[in-house]
């Protein structure tokens, strides 16, 4: 294995693909690599060449969590998905570009299961152990994405400006397909550089979680207030960070049968957040 | 005088007769209550070195030319080895030997759960040997597993014979009785995971072997490896100066120990072979599921009049049927008692010893059918353990040593009074209520243990046992009850432990047994030396020994005369006073048993299912307390452990195939210091009269075996849901909701109906 | 490759591999064994150490990552009177068992302290909830918290 300290964007994205990957915080990548879940010749380290900090309502990608969750400036929904992160420890390595990017925790994922999501033929969780898992979006895959702060980005309508485009949250994420089982748009050589953000009126974000603290999510919800319109995103209900068009939505819900609670705790949650903003 | 005795002895509640000899003389009851040393609070005494990060555990060791290993497990629940080719892995880099099947009994061709371990690599770094391992080529027979504990029982596959208990007559009291309740209850897989997974350094010197290993039981190492090996004891020597937690599942060597020994055999180095992570939670044993069916019936005057209980223990491919039946048979006064236990034989990992096994996950059903019956009957749920209170042991009818429950009540009882306000907390979602649960579980440890103490002539002490310290603050145990003994400070006194080869055979550390096993010979040993200084002083000083004294560091004498210890000790110059000691034998005729009473105050989030612990009240009565310091925080430490257990750790397997899916400690839930409520802890502090020089009992156990009822309970008190099923995670509080609320509309509709 | 780093204040050199943690590069190369392995994965917490003043677990980072940057390990407070009194604390509150967590843990209230001087009860649950112990029961470590931060 090989680590490469490029200088500039360019020069890292020049680095990228061909198996490389780029390496931020490390917190997750550092052990997929170790779980032989991410193969990699090559690691690109990007601290130094992406942007980290706020500036306005532009965030670098390459400003930690830890930073963020004491930031003022920024809108609540998205201080609060970072302060309920994840652990102190893993807070003050991972950065907010790098968090967009986590993989699921589905345990056959994990595990190294030849699943679906890892381009085989059978989602385990779909007919076995389940209950972190997916209630929308999870005909193929019922894995659930984890990011809290992605659920609070998409509600609050952000957009990434990466190495090659800029683009909504929304269109980071897609659901897999037999023909791409990949989660994001993002190319093998594109960096997230920067987060701009709009400024709502009020918004927040609730965490159902296992434990008190260090959990990922059974289900978060963020929403947002722009003058009269809400908008709602979840974490921990599909493959993907998942926008609420409506409340209605809740009803079309297709939980499997060990995720049916999840769909009783997101309606308490949004209507709360919704209460709250 | 050394005496033989046949005596019943007693670990985590399953009892063996066997020949002890004991030699012990008889001392003088200490008076109860905190001592000068003995039952102050005391900061352990090798706390620094543990807080600087300067203790060694056995995964801080290093040997030179140290090898590493990494075990290849089966995947398979089920399955035989049609073929395996070691060769890949012989040619591997850093490899220095490679062993299967066909080398250790430990390494199988058949495995009968997933992580049997089926080949070992060592190598000079544990990522060569892992690297290695993945370079073995296995071909697979793999077979159907049976994972269902049902089905298991069906197919009468079990561990060990079925054990059925009867007395009086069951039937006849459920004929008899004005309320009866039946109730099915389920408690998970919970595995250890203390923070230094299991792990030994095997190292071949001269023509025996030394062992530093994590471990419970430094002479159950040295016996079982010695016979693994077929050295004499003596050629086994087995170090543990710290260790990383235990829970009970570091008791006999496992599969690493045979493992890391075959290695080292074969290079002829020394072998480090040491459990990942993700191998802790799937092969290093686990506190096994259960399924109870459960019957409690009463009068209307709150007798009970019969209890009756099919108990399902899922033990594992091997391991041992706990007790679970254990509260149902010996908590309450019931004449009519039936239980029936299935040891179920499964291919899943085996369990292991795991703080109170058996009555952890028997207390959980027995104690919320208890209070499903005060429902019915309208009673008191404290009322209704004081109407049926035990004052002998119903199994057997032998008078308790010392029982103190009904005090461990009454001080529960100003807590217990603030159930209508403590519900009056309520607020929305949020519903607040209170429950209790009892206590029951042995902790009287036993024979045999020795000790040895040496004093020199700077008058200080040295303990000298090779026994262990699991992290429970033995060490300062120890060195308080020979400071008091001596009369000397406890800074005067250092404990000498952790290898098998310096000191004498000294007892397990699990069951609740360390202090009340080895806090009495250590008595007894100091109590020798400190008869030989007062021997020495009195030809020194031209008194009578009985009217001379050792206290505060000085000998004193009846009419007022004082001398310092050096005085004494210091005519030794090189040599020393030794004195001996050993563990008479428990209380002949009686049944030694801890026993206490949890409150718990809980709310519930009755829209996510979200249970919030806000307090426990832990009230134990395990005799005399030796350190109440060490003593509150094995309290505190029971109870998280407890919460745990309650609402969110669980072993999840694969139902198809038995894997085990929660390996990590993210998928593997243990509480956070975020999940801590406040903990009120009270120690009854009554010596147990008829036990031992000390009236010392255990308390590693006792503390985590009610959490789970007295919170189960508290959330019937907050909300009307029956738990039913371990852990008390959001889906099952949502179910649990959910059915109350149907029963609630099903009661109202009858109560129209009419 | 070789890397250079300061650790508790010393500059040193290490050869390490390219996907190596720094928790390995600490405990094996550069003889702290004060830090401790038990998830491998950051859930635990006993590795924590400080990268430049902020709290991480050395699990996840590589040690080629440490490179040029300061660490301070659990062996690497004591030198310094202020931060012992933290080590004082987990002793004196009983804070401390097994010890296996208790070096992270120290290490985590150095760090809470150093950024807060009158921590609430929350806060400290916010601090501290990276690292896991087994043993204590965590209650005699808010004492420790406490005692530590009276003590300052």
């Amino acid at each position: 294995m090989e680590l490469l300290r490029p200088s500039s964007p360019e020069e890292a994205t020049g680095a990228l693909g061909n198996g490389s990957r780029a390496l931020a915080g490390g917190t997750e990548l550092v052990p997929l690599i170790r779980d032989g879940l991410v193969k990699a010749d090559t690691l690109v380290e990007i601290r130094d060449v992406v942007p980290r900090g706020v500036t306005g309502t532009r965030i670098g990608a390459g400003t930690t969590l830890a930073e963020l969750e004491l930031d003022g400036e920024i809108p609540q929904a998205l201080r609060e998905a970072c302060a309920q992160a994840a652990s102190p420890q893993l807070r003050s390595m991972g950065t907010i570009g790098g968090n967009l990017l986590q993989a699921t925790r589905c345990w056959y994922w994990r595990l190294g299961f030849d699943c679906w999501l890892h381009g085989g033929e059978t989602c385990f969780a779909r007919d076995g152990a389940q209950r972190e898992h997916a209630v929308f979006g999870n005909d193929k895959c019922a894995s659930a994405h984890p990011s809290d702060i992605a659920a609070a980005l998409l509600a609050l309508g952000a957009t990434l400006r990466t190495t090659r485009r800029e683009f909504a949250v929304a269109e980071l994420y897609r659901l897999p397909t037999d023909d791409d089982r990949n989660v994001t748009t993002l190319a093998p050589d594109e960096l997230i550089l920067e987060i701009e953000l709009t400024t709502p009126d009020a918004s927040t974000y609730l965490k159902a979680m296992d434990r008190r603290k260090w959990s990922f999510p059974i289900v978060g919800v963020a929403a947002a207030r722009f003058g009269g319109e809400t908008r709602i995103a979840l974490a921990g209900v599909a493959p993907i960070p998942w926008l609420l068009d409506s409340v209605a939505i809740l009803d079309e819900a297709t939980p499997l049968p060990g995720t049916g609670y999840k769909v009783e705790i997101a309606r308490a949650l949004v209507r709360r957040a919704i209460e709250a903003i | 005088m050394a005496r033989l005795i046949r005596t019943e002895k007693e670990v985590e509640g399953r009892y063996e007769e066997v020949w002890i000899v004991v030699d012990e003389d008889a001392l003088d009851r200490w008076p109860a209550g905190p001592l000068t040393t003995v039952g102050q609070r005391v900061p352990r005494v090798d706390g620094l070195a543990r807080a600087r990060g300067q203790a060694l555990f056995t995964a801080d060791l290093q040997l030179p030319g140290m090898l590493h290993t990494a075990v290849l497990r089966s995947p398979y629940a089920r399955a035989r080895v049609i073929s395996i080719d070691l060769e890949p892995a012989r040619s591997a880099f850093g490899v220095r030997a490679v062993i299967g099947p066909a080398d250790l009994d430990q390494l199988t061709d058949e495995p009968g759960y997933v992580g049997h371990a089926v080949a070992a690599v060592a190598a000079d770094t544990f990522g060569q040997a892992q690297a290695a391992a993945e370079r073995i080529v296995v071909e697979w027979d793999v077979l159907e597993p049976l994972l269902d504990a049902d089905e298991a029982v069906r197919q009468e596959s079990f561990v060990s014979d079925v054990a059925n208990y009867e007395r009086g007559d069951f039937e006849r009291g459920l004929g008899g009785a004005d309320v009866v309740v039946e109730a099915e209850y389920r408690t998970q897989v919970v595995v250890h995971n203390s923070l230094e997974t299991h792990q030994a350094v095997c190292h071949w010197e001269d023509d025996g072997i030394t062992i530093y290993i994590s471990t419970q039981y430094i002479w159950g190492i040295r016996a079982s490896m010695a016979d693994h090996l077929g050295l004499p004891p003596d050629k086994v020597r087995v170090i543990c100066h710290a260790m990383g937690g235990g829970f009970g599942a570091k008791n006999s060597p496992g599969d690493y120990t045979p493992i890391a020994a075959e290695l080292a055999k074969r290079t002829a180095r020394p072998v480090r072979c040491a459990l990942t992570r993700r191998e802790e939670n799937v092969a290093a044993g686990n506190r096994n599921a259960t399924i109870q069916r459960l019957t409690a019936a009463a009068t209307t005057d709150g007798t009970l009049v019969a209890l009756g209980g099919d108990f399902v223990n899922a033990v594992g491919y091997s391991g041992w049927s706990a007790t679970t039946e254990g509260p149902m048979k010996m908590l309450y006064a019931c004449d009519n008692v039936r239980t029936t236990q299935y040891p179920a034989k499964l291919n899943l990992p085996p369990m292991a010893a795991f703080r109170a096994p058996g009555f952890v996950e028997g207390t959980f059903g027995l104690e919320c059918l208890l209070d499903e019956l005060a429902v019915k009957l309208g009673i008191d749920p404290l009322e209704l353990r004081r109407m049926n209170y035990a004052d002998s042991d119903r199994t057997d009818d032998r008078p308790f040593s010392s029982k103190n429950l009904a005090e461990c009540y009454r001080r529960a009882e100003p807590h217990w009074a603030k159930r209508d306000e403590v519900r009056a907390r309520s607020r929305g979602p949020w519903k607040h209520g209170i429950g209790l649960a009892s206590q029951i579980w042995y902790g009287g440890g036993g024979p045999p243990s020795y000790a040895w103490i040496r004093v020199g002539s700077d008058g200080r002490a040295q303990v000298v046992t090779a026994m262990q310290d699991i992290g429970t603050g033995t060490r300062t145990a120890m060195a308080q009850i020979a400071a008091e003994e001596l009369g000397i400070p406890l800074d005067h006194v250092q404990v000498s432990l952790g290898d098998s080869a310096r000191g004498p055979f000294a007892s397990i550390s699990a069951g609740s047994s360390t202090v009340p096993s080895m806090g009495p010979a250590v008595r007894s040993a100091a109590a020798d030396a400190k008869r030989q200084i007062i021997e020495i002083a009195a030809q020194r000083f031209h008194l009578e020994e009985r009217v001379l004294d050792l206290r505060d560091g000085q000998i004193v004498s009846t009419d007022g005369g004082s001398w310092p210890l050096t005085e004494v000790t210091g005519l030794l110059e090189s040599g020393q006073i030794l004195g001996q000691g050993a563990r008479g034998p428990n209380p002949a005729g009686m049944q030694v048993l801890t026993f206490g009473v949890q409150v718990a105050e809980v709310a519930v989030d009755v829209e996510t299912g979200e249970v919030r612990v806000d307090k426990i009240v832990a009230i134990h009565d395990v005799g005399r307390v030796i350190n109440a310091l060490g003593a509150e925080s094995q309290v505190e430490g029971g109870i998280i452990q407890g919460i745990g257990h309650t609402l969110s750790e669980e072993r999840i397997d694969d139902p198809a195939t038995g894997s085990i899916l929660s390996r990590t400690l993210d998928a593997y839930r243990m509480p956070t210091i975020a999940d801590v409520p406040e903990i009120v802890s009270e120690l009854v502090d009554i010596p147990d009269e008829h036990l031992t020089n000390l009236g010392s009992k255990g308390l590693g156990e006792p503390p985590i075996i009610p959490v789970a009822a007295a919170i189960a309970n508290a959330i019937r008190d907050a909300t009307g849901a029956e738990i039913r099923s371990l852990p008390i995670t959001r889906e099952e509080m949502l179910r649990a909701l959910r059915e109350a609320e149907a029963r609630e509309k099903e009661r109202r509709g009858a109560a129209a109906a009419v | 490759m070789r890397i250079e780093l300061s650790v508790n204040g010393e500059p040193c050199e290490a050869d390490v591999w390219e996907g190596e943690s720094l928790l390995y590069a600490l405990r094996e190369r550069l003889g702290l064994p004060g830090s401790k392995n038990a998830c491998e994965q950051g859930e635990c917490g006993s590795c924590s150490v400080l990268l430049d003043g902020k709290l991480v677990c050395a699990c996840l980072v590589l040690a080629a990552q440490a490179e040029g940057h300061e660490i301070v390990t659990v062996e690497g407070l004591a030198e310094d009177g202020r931060l012992h009194k933290v080590q004082e604390a987990f002793v004196a509150a009983g804070a401390v068992q097994c010890g296996f967590c208790t070096p992270g843990l120290v290490v985590a209230t150095a760090d809470l302290l150093a950024r807060n001087v009158y921590p609430s009860d929350d806060d400290i649950r916010e601090a501290l909830s990276g690292n896991l112990c087994r043993c204590t029961g965590y209650a005699k470590i808010f004492d420790a918290v406490r005692m530590a931060a009276a003590s300052l």
